[in-house]
């Protein structure tokens, strides 16, 4: 048995990992973005009021403009009172803003900008007792990453300790938006950069999919009931979809949007996550590494799509002027910033195969765009059909396969489709049913997202984020889909806004005799 | 029976805010005690929203949770028979009050979202309502749907306008599996056939008229009892009685009967309307002599045929609600009434 050093380490022996006690800061590069107002700043205000940031704990917003505290915190109160899942609670607020600072720095090639945030960090851990561990965040463009990481790194902000339990010394852990490159080269570019500074398990690399609460039950589902499990392969599935529909046009992102396109901005990385989640084999522990290096193994199972294969296996498509929810819309070549003759796919349609003995055969089709008819996220696993005989003996019966679907947004829960007879005297078949919101079967709103990675970072837990090789995969992965797109000059098909994508994308899976699911 | 609505909750709603405002509503509900949600289909509802001149008020929204603010005289009628169709085929009811008015593209929509609770206290379900308001181009109206179905149970479009004055706007019903309307309320029989006829080609949604049914067991009578008569009755040979305001089926009746008898669309059988008294149709086939009798009224139908006794079968009459709730739990298409429409809508594009 361990032997537990501190009173602090008796005392919390048994507790869940979740819970944090030990003091951190954390640092937000970006502090004054988008992400901060909208995200960042509201989950951290909800993980305060249900008890689970550690008691001693600073957050520190860094930018470039010069602005107070008092300032900070009245920005961080607009964006919790616009975007958090809970309302400002004034007592709450009062506790969580005195946690708040800011601290102006700027990113530049010798130290200064960053050793008055050093001697501004120093001051105040030192009056509220915080003892240097440091959570840094890097809310900021891809562009500036390895330019920050550096500058950390000259201006001895890094204790070079990864846990306390291998050190005496405070911890520190990066963490890094997505997108993580443009393609493999700028991805290893960024990793290789990173690395020179931070060990790999010092480093969080986010993708804010893996916090929902729906995506962390994938394995409780496959995992803790033995009902399904022992269905999901090759000799029961007969295919699988993965939709992530978002009802948004490219806004205000269409700077970023146009240099990245749907397959960068989803299928890299969400779609594939959720893919590798939904496909990997029973990790033999919940370790991070044990259930990472399961991940990969699907990334690197998945059978490479290059040359006369895109075309056939792979849509793409762009939406055009259209409605949404009654109101007209405009096309994307019309959206501001955008190029009038852009090439930028807002729509990725594909087939894609697990080359490995579980899912052998199996067609993952993958779907994601913008303006389509609702937000909505979903994987879907259709069950074979039972045999044309009994009651799904054609030209009468026609059951619907068994599927199981597994909502991610919004409306959380899961479902699962099963073919029943209609109360009466005839045999009468209607699919129902069994479903699962978390709605309303626990009364409460899930945590968002950021809630639950802030907190697995700040309790040194990397489950829920990437690893340099799996992002590395799956850019692997896309490169070969990339690069024939970038020598075409196919025209490529459009939508109208508020539909499921273009034609194509309708024909690609009914050439193989199934439908995409209606979401 | 079905369970009658227990309790109410709604909130009014933006068509952006919805899910997000559903979603609060059975977290609210949820604290009461377990409610199963129940779906197992979508049911769009089209109907118009009649211009007003001041004071817009909402449609037959419902308040707090003692039920509705009736405010709309006929809505509240339609409302009450959701309500009742819903508890016995539970159902995302997403209705859309349409605006008939010119589309102006800068006016906003409005929308409210409730849930009805039925049962028992020990196994309460509900379902969820989501009334948008419009007054957009109808090209526009699929988004709405598509936006706010659930894609993984079948949906329906049930138009409760007069299908023949208020013509359907197809790439809506499109949206649907199955468009359910009710022939009783044509005022223009060819107008409403014609509306339909598109549909009958459609391998994607069925079409189900809710005053078919009502013929259910007169065809059964007939063809039970004319396993000994010749075939080759003609139109000519035919003659049919309506009450007052059932034409429509009667309509149906010839349209059925010319297409399984391989009628031409010119020849057409003698219609009349009759007394205002209780048979609502009567059928005569085989001439003078009359081959055949068959009379419907409310409550039975009873066949004649010279040579033996009159058949009298008993003619259920189900609840509105549970006559639509029916047609919405069938899951393929009514090859009958696909037959007869045909006929029909071939017999008035044919001149004579």
């Amino acid at each position: 048995m361990t032997s537990l050093a501190t009173l602090s380490e008796q005392l919390a022996a048994g507790e869940s990992r979740s819970i944090v006690t030990e003091p951190v800061t954390l640092v937000i590069f970006g502090g004054g973005g988008d992400l901060a107002h909208r995200k960042l700043l509201p989950a951290l205000y909800n993980l305060h009021l249900d008890g689970l940031l550690p008691p001693r704990v600073a957050i520190v917003g860094v930018g470039r403009s010069a602005i107070t505290d008092e300032a900070y915190r009245a920005f961080a109160k607009d964006g919790i009172s616009r975007f958090s899942r809970r309302p400002v609670d004034e007592r709450g607020w009062q506790t969580f803003a005195a946690s708040i600072f800011f601290a102006t720095a700027t990113i530049d090639e010798d130290n200064h900008g960053f050793a008055s945030l050093g001697a501004r960090l120093d001051v105040i851990e030192h009056e509220r007792g915080l003892t240097g561990n440091r959570v840094y965040y890097l809310a900021i463009p891809p562009t500036l990453i390895a330019p920050t990481v550096n500058q950390l790194d000259r201006a001895r902000f890094l204790p070079r300790a990864v846990t306390r339990v291998d050190h005496p010394l405070p911890f520190a852990r990066l963490i890094v938006e997505k997108p993580i490159g443009r393609d493999l080269e700028s991805a290893r570019a960024i990793n290789d950069a990173v690395a020179r500074v931070f060990d790999e398990r010092q480093i969080y690399r986010i993708d804010h999919y893996l916090g929902k609460e729906t995506v962390q039950n994938i394995l409780v589902l496959r995992f803790a009931n033995s009902i399904f499990e022992p269905l999901l392969n090759q000799k029961y599935v007969d295919h699988v979809q993965i939709t992530v529909a978002e009802e948004e046009g490219v806004g205000t992102r269409a700077g970023y949007y146009e240099e990245a396109g749907a397959l960068r901005d989803m299928v890299q990385n969400h779609i594939l996550q959720l893919l590798s989640l939904m496909a990997l084999e029973p990790p033999r522990s919940l370790d991070a590494d044990v259930v990472r290096d399961e991940k990969l193994e699907v990334l690197l199972s998945l059978r490479p799509i290059d040359g006369d294969a895109v075309d056939a296996n792979v849509v793409r498509g762009q939406y055009g002027a259209g409605f949404q929810v009654g109101k007209p819309v405009r096309g994307y070549r019309e959206e501001e910033k955008v190029k009038p003759d852009s090439r930028t796919e807002t729509f990725v349609a594909m087939q894609a195969f697990i080359d490995n003995w579980r899912w052998a055969g199996v067609p993952f089709f993958l779907r994601t765009g913008k303006r389509l008819p609702k937000r909505a996220s979903e994987i879907s696993i259709h069950l074979k059909a039972v045999p044309p005989i009994l009651f799904n003996r054609p030209p009468d019966g026609h059951l619907d396969p068994n599927v199981l679907s597994i909502r991610i947004q919004p409306d959380e829960g899961f479902a699962l489709g099963i073919s029943s007879k209609i109360p009466g005297p005839r045999v009468r078949i209607y699919p129902v049913q069994m479903d699962f919101h978390y709605g309303s079967t626990f009364g409460a709103s899930s945590p968002e997202a950021y809630e639950r990675l802030l907190l697995d970072v700040m309790a040194g837990d990397a489950t829920l984020f990437m690893r340099r090789d799996a992002v590395e995969a799956a850019w692997r992965w896309v490169m070969p889909i990339l690069n024939r797109w970038e020598a075409s000059t196919d025209p490529i098909p459009t939508y109208p806004a508020g539909t499921w994508g273009p034609a194509e994308a309708d024909r690609l899976i009914q050439s193989t005799g199934r439908e995409w699911r209606p979401l | 029976m079905a369970a009658a609505v227990v309790e109410r909750a709604w909130r009014p709603s933006t068509p952006d805010a919805v899910e997000r405002d559903l979603a609060a509503l059975w977290r609210d509900l949820s604290q009461h005690g377990a409610i199963a949600r129940a779906v197992m289909s979508n049911l769009v509802v089209f109907r118009l929203r009649e211009r007003r001149s001041s004071a817009r008020r909402g449609p037959t929204r419902l308040e707090g949770r003692d039920g509705p603010e009736r405010q709309d005289g006929a809505g509240d009628s339609l409302d009450d028979l959701i309500d009742r169709v819903v508890a016995r085929h539970p159902s995302r009811t997403i209705v859309i009050e349409h605006d008939r008015g010119d589309y102006d593209p800068g006016q906003p929509m409005g929308a409210d979202v409730g849930v009805s609770v039925f049962g028992r206290p020990s196994a309460k379900y509900a379902i969820e309502w989501i009334v948008v308001r419009s007054a957009c181009a109808d090209a526009s109206l699929p988004s709405i749907v598509r936006r706010f179905v659930r894609g993984d149970v079948p949906t329906s479009v049930w138009w409760t306008e007069d299908v023949s004055c208020v013509p359907l706007r197809l790439a809506l019903v499109e949206t649907g599996r199955q468009l359910l309307y009710d022939s009783r309320r044509w005022r223009n029989l060819p107008a409403g056939i014609r509306a339909v006829a598109p549909l009958l080609t459609s391998a994607r949604v069925d079409v189900a008229d809710l005053n078919w049914p009502r013929l259910a067991h007169l065809r059964l009578a007939l063809v039970h009892a004319s396993a000994s008569v010749p075939s080759g009755i003609a139109a000519g040979d035919t003659q049919i009685t309506y009450r007052p305001g059932e034409e429509p089926l009667a309509w149906l009746l010839a349209g059925w009967l010319a297409a399984r008898l391989g009628w031409s669309p010119k020849k057409w059988p003698t219609m009349n309307e009759g007394r205002d008294d209780d048979d609502v149709l009567s059928l005569q086939m085989g001439g003078d002599a009359g081959v055949l009798t068959v009379t419907l009224d409310d409550h039975r139908v009873r066949l004649e045929q010279p040579g033996a006794p009159p058949l009298v079968a008993a003619v259920p009459r189900p609840a509105d609600a549970e006559a639509i709730a029916a047609q919405l739990r069938a899951r393929s298409t009514e090859t009958a009434l696909r037959d007869a429409l045909t006929w029909l809508s071939k017999r008035i594009a044919s001149p004579g």
